[in-house]
């Protein structure tokens, strides 16, 4: 059993390599290796990159070397973007000189043609001392490292750490997720894992201490006794949150295909989650809601989240989100009698409703710059006490208002009611757009605001609840487990 | 004879499973209850053997050809004494299916006390490796589906929660009248079968599939009444 250290250490060229060698990028015209070549330069990668090819002395205005065997430096991280059949005997002359090898070719194992391809492609890496990633994958995004594989990952390091299966996916996490505030520690596709799989990442990740939580897209598990290991020995220390393709007959089928093996019985995933923690989701948008609500929030185990406080303009919205929450086991209950007469107390304008959920015009939230919204929080939390406040505001009643930063002044009275109530309840943010242009426009730069305070924000309440949901299931496993011998 | 034994003489005996006696004794190595109980051959008198059991007995025929005992005429329950266990041998051996078998014997054995009949699985996935399985007996594990799984090795928290994962979780605490189950023998059953050092484990290399239906559980305790356990091809893994 390696120590934490000693994982840390071996993926250390991996996730911040020194040099770079790039292996399919053409001196002519513009193949995928290329617009990595430029992606790298753009993102500010720090070290040295090695073209290799055949016979050109130059690609995109670098020096290049006929092999991976001539390079003047050893190679960190080595790109591999050529017809398959190449791939092998490239790998084979490394001699010790590579590191990590990310083959981004495919025609290997996901096609039956290709599977003898893939065992010599293993073999080849054994003998060459190389750490071998995919193939039929992307490529790798490690903002300390400044290495992407995706156009516009952000240079800022995260909490996130990604593992994916499919590197189309893979490009989607980074950047729907980058769009709604995911900060990556890194993301790496690994295609068929014939080497390296999910099981040797998520060990990184549950070593690297920039990493907090992790997400994994799944087609197949050849190592999933290894997963199920590391993940039962965690004891959902870091929530792992799981989209697994394939869990459904027909899924199986397209997975097959895909990846070129075939995915366990659905069975097997429930148990895994239910007897480790790890959050199973079925979309990629419960999988990117769920990521952001462990990014933005600290898990109390102390207090699983039930009890929900609902706040916001939009009546009809508040009564299905509560339908919803109740069916994920989330309790918007109505205030008890000492919390209502506080609340009574204040005298809001007629239109606004006062139990749980509370519903009050936009008009009466602006009032006072934001100073009622204020006084409703601080009358609740000193005579009620929920896991979580969650305001919803819908974005066309706000358009046209230009007077006053009615946003800052809500969120900044949702924060200092939190600071007053230490440790209660968590806050999350729903800003409802109706897609015309005018309010999306306000609703990202709504969301912009909140995301640098560090509020998580959805779309929908629906979104809220997915994530409260998978927070309450996380915060139970560890309270149930906390208490078990 | 160890667990390795049975499974060893199952192996040079050429069979891909063990018998239902071969399976109670690896259950009892495990510590799980089953009934006491006896073999009689075909055409022994049954009545010297039976001292030390207390009626009322079941007779099951076991042999390597009928895997569904019951649906093959042999399995007879409530029987109170000697002579009817002799008379039920001499019918058994009557009926079609049983004269065509080879036939290992009849296996009499004391009637479990009444109560909730669940069954506990085990097998063996591809990707994961031994799977522990519990759900409540006949139409809820047949029809229902109504099954909870683990990874093995579970720990008594899992298993509390896989009974509590059952649609039909209510009928352990005494639904419709009934006397509540002891659900402690149950989750000791389930940690015996998939705990860490439980039989699927130690036995992993060899037990490709274990069926222990019904377990019957009544509220003093909880009593494998039939087992099956598949091999794996031999050489194991």
């Amino acid at each position: 059993m390696s120590t934490a250290n000693d994982i840390l250490a071996s993926f250390e060229p991996l996730f911040a390599p020194k040099t770079i060698a790039v292996v399919g990028a053409s001196a002519t015209t513009l193949a995928a290796a290329n617009t990595f070549i430029r992606r790298m330069r753009e993102f500010g990668y720090p070290g040295r990159i090695f073209p290799i090819h055949p016979n050109a002395d130059a690609v995109d205005g670098l020096p290049a070397f006929r092999s991976v065997a001539q390079t003047p430096e050893p190679i960190d991280y080595l790109y591999i973007s050529v017809a398959a059949k190449h791939v092998p005997k490239m790998l084979a002359e490394a001699n010790g000189r590579v590191r990590f090898a990310q083959v981004i070719s495919s025609g290997f194992g996901e096609v039956d043609e290709g599977k003898a391809l893939q065992e010599d492609l293993v073999r080849a890496a054994r003998a060459g001392g190389v750490r071998l990633l995919g193939p039929n994958c992307l490529g790798m995004y490690s903002p300390r490292g400044r290495v992407t594989f995706v156009e516009g990952g952000s240079v800022e390091v995260g909490t996130v750490g990604v593992i994916s299966q499919s590197g189309g996916l893979g490009t989607d996490i980074v950047r729907r997720g980058q769009a709604r505030g995911l900060r990556f520690s890194a993301a790496v596709t690994v295609g068929n894992s014939a080497d390296l799989g999910p099981a040797d990442l998520l060990e990184y990740y549950l070593a690297d201490p920039q990493t907090r939580v992790i997400g994994i897209y799944l087609e197949a598990a050849r190592d999933g006794r290894r997963m199920f290991e590391l993940l039962k020995a965690q004891r959902a220390a870091k929530p792992v949150v799981i989209l697994k393709g394939g869990r459904t007959q027909q899924g199986r089928m397209a997975a097959a295909s895909h990846t070129g093996a075939l995915a366990g019985d659905d069975r097997v995933w429930v148990a895994l989650s239910r007897q480790t923690g790890c959050l199973l989701v079925d979309t990629l948008d419960q999988f990117l809601d769920t990521l952001l609500v462990f990014q933005a929030l600290t898990p109390r185990a102390s207090a699983p989240t039930r009890e929900i406080v609902m706040f916001g303009n939009g009546g009809g919205t508040s009564v299905l989100a509560t339908d919803l929450f109740s069916r994920l086991g989330l309790q918007v209950t109505p205030f008890a009698a000492t919390t209502l007469a506080a609340l009574r107390a204040l005298k809001l304008p007629p239109g606004s409703s006062i139990t749980n959920p509370i519903d009050t015009p936009v008009g009466t939230l602006q009032q006072d710059e934001g100073r009622i919204a204020e006084k409703i929080l601080d009358a609740i939390f000193a005579n009620a006490d929920p896991q979580a406040l969650v305001m919803h505001l819908n974005m066309a009643a706000f358009v046209g208002r230009t007077r006053g930063d009615v946003l800052g002044n809500l969120m900044q009275a949702a924060l200092r009611v939190q600071s007053r109530y230490p440790g209660r309840a968590h806050f999350v943010l729903a800003l409802r757009s109706d897609g015309w242009p005018e309010v999306e426009a306000r609703k990202r730069e709504f969301r912009d605001q909140a995301l640098a305070l560090g509020i998580p924000v959805y779309d929908e309440m629906m979104n809220v609840g997915w994530a409260l949901a998978a927070l309450a299931q996380h915060e139970r496993f560890v309270a149930s487990r906390r208490a078990s011998p | 004879m160890t667990a390795d034994d049975l499974i060893r003489s199952a192996r040079a005996a050429g069979r891909s499973s063990l018998d239902e006696s071969a399976g109670k004794r690896l259950l009892a190595q495990f510590g799980i209850a089953v009934p006491s109980s006896v073999m009689v051959a075909p055409d022994e008198p049954a009545g010297p053997k039976l001292t030390g059991l207390r009626a009322p007995f079941v007779v099951k025929v076991v042999s390597p050809d009928i895997l569904h005992k019951s649906d093959a005429g042999g399995v007879r329950v409530g029987i109170t004494d000697s002579t009817q266990v002799d008379a039920a041998i001499r019918a058994m051996c009557a009926h079609p299916v049983i004269a065509k078998a080879r036939l290992d014997g009849f296996l009499v054995e004391e009637m479990a006390p009444p109560g909730e009949e669940l069954v506990v699985g085990g097998l063996k996935d591809p990707q994961f490796g031994p799977l522990v399985m519990v759900g409540l007996g006949g139409i809820f594990v047949e029809v229902m589906q109504d099954v909870a799984f683990r990874i093995a090795p579970i720990e008594r928290i899992d298993a509390h929660e896989m009974l509590s994962e059952l649609k039909a979780a209510a009928l352990l605490d005494g639904a419709r009248g009934r006397a509540p189950v002891c659900r402690e023998a149950l989750i000791d059953v389930l940690l015996r079968v998939g705990g860490a050092g439980g039989l699927l484990l130690r036995l992993h290399d060899d037990i490709a599939e274990a069926d222990l239906n019904p377990v019957i559980v009544s509220e003093r305790g909880a009593v494998a009444v039939d087992a099956r356990f598949i091999l794996t091809p031999e050489g194991g893994k």
